[in-house]
């Protein structure tokens, strides 16, 4: 049996992040009591006007050149006729013929394979109402009225869940590194809707759209989900229907919402209300000002820092702690051992007290001299941890909360000199191990002495001392 | 009863500073005239606290003309707590809750809005006979239209119910009722004068202008309508002017042409004669009258067609009983709630125009005919443009022929358009036109000319219209 080809394209709708809606003034905002982020313009009232929040624009600049599109010099927007209870003005003002941008891809890797996705277009549009049914009742919730979308169309060039769900991911990472969206897919401020096909030629085979899919990893098991569905049925020698169908959870799989009427004609025109943009090179120039360090930008960055690749995926994936680390390259300190500290102790504290950096007392001078601490070995990592709840709560300096805490490791020598005189003399097999040449005996001797001393001696000092005494 | 209100309203002002009458005694004055004159149908709805603002009004300001001084407004116009109907069952019990921007301009001026004033539903029509409340009847001969869509303003003004009025013009909708009443009716550019609030016919056509007994109130009225608004993206930044400021001007070796096509044989020998008489005046004052060939023009009636009834059928979707006007009592599904309330809200020419605007944006015939009819939008424009590099001004008739007798268009619904014949070819080069009148015909039906000036050049039209207002 020769094996069928999927073809694989995604829509994303992400809401974009304003102060403001796309056409009002009205605040874009989530989770506000309902109808309260409303006026006359967001309710489709007769003789209101759209006006273009210049704000959005400079948003959808940015998605097309994070995205690797062509901008889109002079642009216009266009309505989408269609009635339906949550349309307000019963059109969508969007872009139909001069999307912002075209001819982008996104860069994946999977199983160690690059591969770009190409992005057909990006568009700017309005969101519609929310609605909820009660029974014989439908409620509208206007908030969600003119909230700014961006819709990123990928060319069908996907071939798996695998790859989808890697797209997805990066996709979302830009966009929210890029403070275009918060791609929160829960709160519906990212939507995914990939369509499938299945054929054994060049021909593509008959698209099927699922929609609702609440997370990337669904995205992913609807697409697999979907393709041995549409194998099985061509085997069977059935037809496939062009249909719109939703992916159930709790079931894993696709079931169908809809079979699509031929030709929905939408009646596109350009909405006269707004006149076309010409977007110049310094309002490009200028938008893409702001634009902050992207994952890649950051990886690439970070790995010159000598940062290995664990400490940087874990750092990226933490946007508020990736945003404090990057400050704290205007400090000359060892930035290795300051991402440690930031995904060690320091994550467990913000973690336990659901926290983040921002609310703490952590300035980054009283880091730098935690990371001089550690270094000179006047702190060990245990005092660390012992002073961490007051590191990051009391605005207090490191120095004093070492005398406030009584830390202070004892340099005497001679206290020092007892502890490795004693373990020496109890660990003779170790000893003999090091000096035939076994580095690993050393740290074990050095554990020694630390648990001898309970973590109160100066480790740098004790280290030394100790081979001093081995190599005697 | 009173006549202050015949008096010009400079005289009106003066009376008013000098405290010899009172707002509430105009305001009286307006409200009995217009009890008198019930059969004409001038107005849909009265405002009535217009007493009380009258009576508040404060202290006259000896600087502000229009102080105190009765307006009406075409019912298309929003009016904050004032019931606007836009002449349509399916907008009857509608209050909006916002002022347009012009009734805003005119409350700051503290003119006071008498009411709102009949017209075609939607301004969809040329006699004002397809109103919801039946046609206003022309105060000059009752068995005549008053014109339209701006019927009821010209009524109001002709009839001598108020000196000021408000209307709207799409495709002639200011001019003609004008024309057919005898009043001085200015269609501004394109742009000049904010749309936010007008309820859209054709997005991209629709202007608000001022219908007036003379030229100077005309002006003067256009003063306080313009400026650019931030809620009209379509409105334009131009410095402030005084248009009253060419009137009385000597007409010395102003450039004027007049186009064969306006006095072609599609024109009625009693108009013909009487715009020749105006020309051979005007010659005599000096002015450089050229019969000119212009392209294109008779092309404007279909290229209007096409593009308001696309725009229409989309501007009027928001009309659907789900969040204000007229819903239908008993429906069963959202998809039969809209069907009855829409068919049963609007009336004929307004279904027909939204069904054929359906057809027009729908699937190819987008491309077929309102893309081609946007295309020959801009030849008509530049075939102004091409007259205008050699002339200042162009005339001819604002109609065929005079009033017609009511209900004289019921079988033939495109010889309506073909009254607008004149006048339309102006909206699609979105220029400034005036209808004044020129004298009557043997009936004492009024007669008017056309003057149509550049792009924006409004005072150049007054500068005209008051020679001849002077003389005819």
């Amino acid at each position: 049996m020769s094996s069928y080809v999927p073809t694989i394209g995604i829509e994303v709708h992400v809401e974009i992040k304003s102060n403001s809606k796309l056409f009002s003034s009205s605040a874009n905002t989530y989770g506000m009591a309902t109808n309260t982020a409303v006026n006359v313009i967001d309710l489709g009232y007769p003789g209101t006007l759209p006006t273009v929040n210049k704000e959005i624009i400079r948003q959808g600049i940015r998605t097309a050149h994070i995205l690797n599109c062509d901008i889109t010099r002079k642009m216009h927007f266009d309505r989408k006729n269609y009635f339906y209870p949550d349309n307000p003005k019963n059109y969508q003002i969007t872009q139909n013929r001069t999307p912002i941008g075209r001819n982008g891809y996104v860069e994946i890797e999977v199983d160690g394979v690059r591969k770009k996705i190409e992005i057909e277009e990006l568009h700017i549009e309005e969101d519609t109402c929310k609605s909820a049914h009660r029974g014989n009742v439908s409620l509208l919730d206007f908030n969600r009225a003119g909230v700014p979308l961006i819709e990123i169309v990928t060319k069908p060039c996907i071939k798996n869940g695998k790859e989808a769900m890697a797209y997805l991911t990066k996709l979302k990472e830009i966009l929210f590194y890029a403070n275009i969206s918060d791609c929160k897919m829960e709160e519906g401020s990212m939507r995914c809707e990939p369509n499938i096909s299945i054929s054994k030629d060049d021909n593509f085979g008959t698209k099927v759209e699922v929609k609702n899919v609440s997370s990337i990893h669904n995205v992913g098991l609807a697409i697999d989900y979907e393709i041995n569905r549409q194998e099985e049925m061509l085997n069977n020698k059935e037809t496939i229907k062009e249909e719109t169908r939703r992916f159930d959870e709790k079931k894993g799989k696709t079931i169908l919402m809809r079979v699509k009427e031929t030709g929905n004609d939408y009646r596109y025109f350009i909405e006269p209300d707004i006149p076309y943009l010409e977007l110049t090179d310094e309002f490009i120039n200028d938008s893409l000002k702001s634009l902050p360090l992207l994952p890649d930008e950051l990886r690439e960055k970070y790995s010159k820092l000598g940062l290995s690749s664990l400490q940087i995926e874990k750092l990226i994936n933490n946007r508020s702690l990736n945003d404090y680390f990057l400050g704290l390259l205007e400090f000359k300190t060892n930035y290795v051992m300051a991402v440690n500290l930031l995904l060690s102790d320091i994550s467990s504290y913000l973690n336990k007290h659901n926290k983040v950096i921002t609310d703490t007392n952590l300035s980054y001078e009283k880091l730098v001299s935690i990371i001089d601490n550690l270094e000179s070995g006047d702190l060990s990592n245990k005092n660390v941890k012992d002073l961490i709840d007051s590191l990051m709560e009391t605005d207090k300096s490191l120095d004093e909360l070492k005398k406030e805490f009584k830390i202070e490791n004892i340099t005497d020598d001679s206290f020092i000199k007892d502890i490795i005189t004693k373990v020496i003399e109890n660990n003779s097999e170790s000893v003999n191990d090091y000096k035939s040449g076994h580095d690993r005996a050393l740290k074990y001797l050095m554990g020694q002495v630390m648990k001898e001393a309970k973590g109160s001696v100066n480790p740098k000092k004790a280290s030394d001392m100790l081979r001093e005494a081995l190599n005697k | 009863m009173s006549k202050y209100l015949d008096l010009d309203i400079r005289k009106i002002h003066e009376l008013l500073v000098e405290k010899k009458i009172t707002p509430l005694d105009l305001v009286d004055e307006a409200l009995e005239r217009i009890e008198d004159a019930k059969e004409l149908n001038a107005f849909i709805t009265i405002n009535d606290k217009v007493r009380e603002e009258a009576s508040t009004l404060g202290e006259v300001d000896p600087n502000n003309l229009f102080f105190g001084i009765p307006i009406a407004i075409k019912d298309n116009i929003v009016t904050k707590g004032l019931r606007t109907t836009c002449a349509s069952h399916i907008l009857d019990n509608f209050i909006p809750i916002y002022d347009a921007t012009v009734v805003e301009k005119i409350k700051d001026k503290k003119m006071l809005i008498i009411g709102k004033t009949n017209m075609d539903e939607f301004a969809m029509g040329s006699t004002s006979e397809t109103s919801y409340f039946g046609a206003p009847l022309n105060p000059l001969d009752k068995t005549k239209v008053t014109g339209g869509s701006s019927g009821g303003s010209a009524a109001a003004v002709a009839g001598k119910l108020v000196p000021l009025a408000l209307g709207s013009d799409t495709g002639g909708s200011i001019r003609n009722p004008s024309n057919y009443t005898g009043i001085v009716g200015l269609k501004p550019t394109y742009g000049r004068v904010s749309r936010y609030g007008l309820v859209a016919y054709g997005s991209s056509l629709d202007q608000i202008g001022p219908m007036t007994r003379t030229v100077y109130e005309n002006a003067s009225l256009l003063n306080i309508l313009v400026g650019e608004d931030e809620k009209d993206l379509t409105s334009v930044n131009k410095t402030k002017e005084d248009f009253t400021r060419l009137i009385g001007e000597d007409i010395k070796g102003l450039r004027i042409a007049l186009p064969k096509y306006f006095i072609s044989d599609i024109v009625t020998k009693e108009v013909k004669d009487r715009v020749m008489e105006v020309v051979s005046y005007l010659k005599e004052q000096g002015a450089l009258i050229d019969i000119i060939d212009m392209s294109y023009l008779d092309t404007a009636v279909t290229i209007y067609q096409v593009i308001t009834m696309a725009e229409a059928s989309s501007n009027l979707a928001r009309f659907d009983g789900v969040r204000y006007g007229y819903r239908t009592e008993d429906a069963n599904s959202v998809d039969i709630m809209y069907a009855k309330t829409r068919s049963e809200g609007f009336g004929n020419e307004v279904k027909k125009r939204i069904m054929i605007g359906s057809y027009i944006l729908s699937g190819e015939n987008a491309k077929t005919y309102y893309d081609k009819a946007l295309m020959i939008r801009d030849d008509i424009t530049k075939e102004f443009n091409r007259v205008f590099k050699d002339y200042d001004l162009i005339i001819g008739p604002v109609a065929t022929r005079v009033a017609p007798l009511l209900d004289t268009f019921n079988d033939d619904p495109h010889k309506a358009f073909m009254d607008d014949v004149l006048v339309i070819p102006v909206n699609m080069a979105g220029l400034p036109a005036m209808s004044i009148p020129i004298g009557t015909n043997s009936k004492g039906l009024p007669i008017g000319l056309h003057i149509i000036g550049k792009a924006f050049d409004e005072a150049m039209i007054y500068k005209l219209a008051s020679n001849i207002e002077e003389v005819f």
